[in-house]
């Protein structure tokens, strides 16, 4: 799944580090979410888009979607 | 599985894993010792002989507690691929095993490396789980 996370992580200058902070997940998480290596659940997807104050839709886009 | 605890759910699982395997060592030197001191017979010596395997159910225990509360979900989900694959791999060897054993006539495998061999695919499954990931 694409996501803008790097995106709105630099607009924000957090590293990966201070992100995996903020969501009480590790760095390796973050990672793999931002490289579209693994997808998060719902409930740390809503985290994400709290976080962000966007919509999940306005992070995630589905690649199967044109 | 980990290498290094980093967060609270970890590091309980190695305090707690720890703990059984300090509890197998001991087990183990209490029915050995029983066996060769007292020589056992009955039920006694079914439950002097089952006495070290109880630490070995209680780390499994530990490792579906672990899982029960990691709250990290990309961690989790990486250490039940490992563990898949520990259990996969050990699956694949043993049923291979079995047959070698029954029509081939190859060497008794035994049971007792199990579960040695679980941890050894686990231990691979996480370095081959770690590099997809990297």
């Amino acid at each position: 799944m694409k996501n803008r996370l790097r995106v709105l992580r630099a607009e924000r200058n957090w590293s990966q580090a201070d992100l995996a902070q903020r969501l009480e997940v590790s760095r390796q998480s973050v990672n793999a979410i931002e490289t579209g290596k693994f997808d998060p659940s719902l409930p740390l997807a809503f985290k994400l888009a709290r976080l962000f104050g966007a919509t999940i839709e306005q992070i995630f886009s589905d690649e199967s979607q044109g | 599985m980990i290498c290094t605890p980093n967060n609270p759910a970890q590091r309980r699982f190695f305090y707690r894993f720890a703990v059984a395997m300090l509890l197998y060592a001991a087990a183990l030197v209490v029915s050995i010792l029983g066996f060769v001191h007292y020589r056992p017979t009955g039920v006694l010596a079914y439950l002097l002989a089952v006495l070290p395997a109880l630490p070995i159910l209680v780390m499994l225990a530990v490792i579906g507690v672990y899982l029960a509360e990691e709250t990290d979900e990309f961690v989790r989900n990486l250490q039940i691929q490992a563990l898949l694959g520990g259990i996969g791999g050990t699956l694949a060897v043993v049923s291979v095993w079995g047959f070698l054993e029954d029509l081939a006539h190859v060497r008794r495998l035994d049971l007792l490396l199990v579960y040695p061999l679980f941890w050894v695919f686990v231990g691979i499954s996480t370095v081959v789980v770690r590099l997809r990931y990297r």
